[in-house]
Order: structure tokens, then sequence, then C-alpha cells
């Protein structure tokens, strides 16, 4: 498998203010790639320079090897773009525009019939005058109309209804399965969650982690409460990565630390009247890299409720 | 697809241009409609002519008798209309493919594309010399064609010449603005120095004209080089005016393709 998207020591100040710094990146081919960050973090900033808009003050980033600035034609070549507020012009119609953007990726004029059916979009209709919701779907249907091997999508499903982003989130998962590789920037967890193999957290500029998204969540504290008909004999909740929080004697609030099988095995034998496991989402875990700048994504303190006393976690890179 | 870039941009330029060429055609055609009465009444034309002071008439470009057709055609269309229409046009288009569309952030969607900037500004300078072509043409020609219906008696030839000078006038200012419009990525700004420089340099004119040990300052002004008087009485395009105009443009528009493929989109 080959590397889509590459950047080393990737940085850019605009003036004295911070862009971004020092990004090593890697984008494999096939993979759908999560880019998380607040606005101002520097996600769209990165995706100028992917796109070759912008210089580097420093570093370099590639598209399947060409470089992004100096090559930025050939780069184009390869990929596809959805920026994260398009202006289209007013005066033309969805399909129009669509046809005009196809010309220049060298495809057939109406290449967007399908898509504009499936996301029920009036191509008839003058840009102007569609809701922001249905320009929206003009970027989707503009992004996936081609065969690049690249998608760069920056804050796709803004303005997207809760149907519509599903069937974003499928037609993800569609490039995904044709073997196409997705860039896909955002500040909607679930978005990233289901829809990311890997996901890289950008804070201030910096990339502060790359993880797989299974792995990201399976790393994060579960809460676990339990109802008991009766005390468990002493020492049930001994194992590593587990916290006993509070016990009321029946109810026990428990923190698990990745894989909880081994809790409920101790609790198969027991007299068990209620069980609940709350899988943290990515947004804990996103704000245990955002919370106070030193929370590790996996300390317990990034879910809500709780409050374990951290014991020498392994901080992100 | 620069042919899709050159389509969009003319069609977008279309308002605009129909907007211009009427006002030029019809203006050029009311003008020589009034030419008759001008030739046929010079005399008195000129006596009544006589009471505003000389040096404004002069610097108003009217510098000899309005029955001379030369004369005719720098008052009323190099002097006066021209200098609006084609700042009007110069500025709008010049800086609508760089500043404006980074500015409002079209130019991504574009760009994202195999094209490469070179190209694609070079289609919209394509359009701007387009546009002026047209507004020149549909200016001369109302005038000639007008002239032609009260029997003026204009040289279609010469005024055709007259056309072409006053293009290349509206070339280099297009192109002037198109340089900064990619150097500063700022409608406003460009937009506001070129309007700016062509204000300057109509009262260079004027003051060098009223003033004679000012003339210095014609040296820089553009309309000092925007002299059709010549062109029409004699048939002769000014080689060095010409090569002026046409050496500020080229450089400028050259320059402006240079710049945008080595500088940062960003507004």
């Amino acid at each position: 498998m080959g590397t889509a998207v590459e950047t080393h020591g990737l940085t850019r100040y605009y003036g004295q203010a911070r862009g971004v710094l020092d990004l090593d990146l890697e984008v494999r081919e096939g993979e759908v790639f999560g880019f998380l960050g607040p606005n101002g973090a520097g996600k769209t900033t990165t995706i100028r320079l992917l796109l070759g808009f912008i210089k580097p003050s420093s570093g370099r980033a590639t598209i399947f090897g060409r470089e992004a600035w100096a090559d930025a034609p050939l780069a184009h070549r390869s990929l596809a773009y959805l920026s994260d507020d398009p202006a289209y012009l007013g005066e033309l119609t969805a399909a129009e525009t669509l046809d005009f953007l196809g010309r220049l990726r060298g495809l057939q004029r109406g290449a967007w019939r399908p898509l504009v059916e499936r996301l029920q979009l009036d191509p008839t209709v003058p840009i102007r005058r569609l809701s922001h919701g249905n320009r929206q779907k003009v970027s989707v249907v503009q992004t996936f109309m081609g065969q690049e091997p690249l998608l760069v999508m920056d804050e796709p499903t803004t303005g997207l209804d809760p149907l519509m982003q599903r069937e974003f989130l499928a037609l993800v998962a569609e490039a995904r399965a044709a073997g196409r590789t997705v860039f896909l920037s955002s500040h909607n967890l679930t978005e990233v969650e289901r829809s990311c193999d890997r996901v890289g957290i950008i804070r201030e500029g910096r990339l502060v982690a790359v993880r797989v998204v299974r792995e990201l969540l399976g790393d994060h504290w579960r809460s676990v409460n339990l109802v008991l008909g009766s005390p468990p004999p002493p020492g049930t909740f001994d194992l590593p990565d587990v916290r006993l929080l509070a016990s009321t004697g029946r109810d026990f609030h428990l923190m698990v630390r990745g894989d909880v099988r081994p809790v409920l095995r101790r609790i198969v034998d027991l007299d068990v009247s209620d069980v609940s496991v709350t899988t943290p989402d990515i947004e804990d875990v996103f704000l245990g890299f955002y919370g106070d700048g030193n929370h590790p994504a996996s300390e317990p303190a990034a879910v809500p409720g709780t409050n374990p006393e951290p014991a020498g976690k392994e901080a992100p890179r | 697809m620069i042919g899709a870039v050159f389509s969009l941009e003319l069609r977008r330029s279309r308002q605009l241009a129909s907007w211009l060429l009427l006002v030029t055609a019809l203006y050029g055609g009311l003008v020589a409609a009034v030419y008759p009465v001008l030739r046929d009444n010079m005399a008195r034309f000129d006596e009544y002519m006589k009471i505003y002071p000389k040096a404004i008439l002069e610097a108003f470009g009217m510098v000899g008798s309005l029955a001379d057709p030369g004369t005719f055609w720098n008052t009323y269309v190099a002097s006066m209309l021209w200098p609006i229409v084609a700042g009007i046009a110069g500025i709008l288009l010049a800086t609508r493919s760089s500043a404006a569309d980074t500015e409002r952030g079209w130019i991504e969607l574009p760009l994202s594309g195999r094209l490469p900037r070179t190209t694609y500004l070079a289609a919209a300078i394509g359009v701007q010399l387009a546009v002026l072509a047209a507004l020149a043409a549909a200016t001369a020609g109302g005038v000639v064609a007008v002239g032609w219906i009260v029997g003026a008696g204009f040289d279609a030839g010469r005024f055709a010449l007259g056309g072409v000078g006053i293009w290349l006038f509206g070339c280099a200012i297009a192109a002037v603005t198109t340089l900064l419009a990619v150097v500063t990525l700022s409608r406003g700004a460009a937009g506001g120095a070129v309007a700016g420089a062509l204000l300057v340099m109509y009262l260079f004119r004027a003051l060098a004209t009223i003033q004679p040990d000012l003339d210095w300052l014609a040296t820089f002004s553009a309309f000092h080089y925007l002299d059709p008087k010549a062109v029409i009485d004699e048939g002769l395009l000014p080689v060095g005016d010409v090569a002026l105009f046409v050496g500020i443009a080229a450089a400028a528009w050259a320059g402006a393709i240079w710049a945008f493929a080595r500088r940062d989109l960003i507004a």
C-alpha cells in the first residue's frame, strides 16, 4: 500500500502568526483519514498547503509523490477537493457549475447526473437560489463525480441535514471500498468516528496524535455501572486497569480501561440486576486532547461524570 | 480547458460589456449625429467657444476646431468617454479573476483542477482583450455608422485606427490593474489605486496644458500619449505611443501571470 499524502516538517506562518508547525503526516492509499481540530487549529491551512494554494514556510507536502506546491497541476490530477465554504457563482446553475468544474478535471459533460439524482438536487436552479444545504450538496456531487484516487474534503457535512449526512458517509464508504483515499478535515466528531480508519488530531498548529479510531476508542476508559442483588466477594474488582470509583454495597461504579471482558467474566456468576457499559465517544477522546492541554487521551478524567485519579499515563505524541 | 475558462469569464462579463457597449455605441452615435451641425456652423461655433478660457479648452483636448474630425474625436471620445469606459471595464474585469475571486473563495474550485494558474489567468486576460476590443469597436463603429447616416464624411479607416489607439490605451489600464490585483489580491486596493492614478494623470495632463512651466507633468500622464488627433487627421498610428501602450500592457500582463503562479492564493 503506497502513500497518498505525505508531509515532512510542513510549516506555515502568516507573518508572525502560526498556521501549522512542523507537521509530519502520512496518509496511506485506500484509507479514510480524519483530520480533527477546532476552528483555528490549522486544518484549513494544512489543506491549502496540500492543494498548493499557499507555499510552505518550510517543509514539504506531496500528493502521490508529487510536490503539492511546485507540481500543483500534476498533483491535482489525482485529487478532488471539497472546500469548507465554496463560493459558487450565483448566476450559474448547479449543472453549469458542475460541468465547468468537471471540464477542468477532464470529466465528461453530465458526469454529475447519477449523484445529483441520488442526492435529490435540482441542477437547473441558479445557485444563488439554493439553500446552504443544497449548495453543500453541489460540493459533495462535485467532489465525488470523478474517479480521482484522492478526495480532500474540508468540513464536508456542514449544512447537510441528517439524511444527507448519512448519504455522505455512504459515499465515503463506497469511495473507500473502491480503493480511493479520503482526507477528511472536520470538527464533526461523529462524522469522523463513523467514517475514518485513522484520525490525526491537530492542536494550535501541531499534530498531537495520529491514531487508529478503533484503538483510540478502545484505549479509553469506559464507565461500568453495576447493580447487584447481593454484595460481591472481596477483591472481585481487583483487576488491572479497573478502578472502583464508588460503591453503595450493591451499586458499583467502575472505570475500566480498554477491554471490559475481564470485568464481565468476574460478574457473570454474581447476582447481577443491571449492568451498563458506557463506551466513550470520540468527543471524549477529543476533549482529552483539548480540555486543559495536558490530559492525554486515555485518562479517565476525559469521561464526563467521573474523577478517577490519573496514574502516570503516557502522554500522546 | 482554457476554452472553458475563457467561455465562463466571457459569460461573467456579459452584463457589464452589454451595458458599456450600449453606452459607447449610443454616445458615439449621438456625438456623430451632432457633428454636421458643428461642421456647417464652424465659424459661429468657434466664435462661441472663444468665450471659454483657451487653457481650459486645451486641457480637455479641444485644440483646434471641433469641426476638425481629429479634434472632434479627441474631445468627445478620447478625452471624455473612453477614459471612463476603459477605466470601468479595465478595473472590473482585471480585478475579478484574481483578487475578487480569491476574496470570495471561488478561485479555489477551478484551481483545484488540472489547469495551471498561468493558463487560468491567461484566459481571463484574453477576455479583457476581447471585451475592450468590442468596446473600442462599438465606440468607433457608433461614430462612423451614425456619421455615415448623417453625412458627416468620416474616414472609416482612420476612425478604425483611432479605435485601435483607444483599445491599446484600455489594455494598458487593464494590464496594470491585473498586475496590481494579483500582487495585492484585493479588488478594492487594486481598483482604487488605478482609478486614483487615472484621475491624477488626467489632472497632470490638464495642468501641463494650462501651465506651460508644468509641461513636464505631461510626461507622467498616460493621456499625453493617447493622441488620436493625428491618427484621425493623418491616418497614421503614432508608433512610439502605440509601442508604449503595447509595452506596458505586455509587461504588466506578463508580470501578473508570473506573480500569479508564485504567490499564495489567500485574501
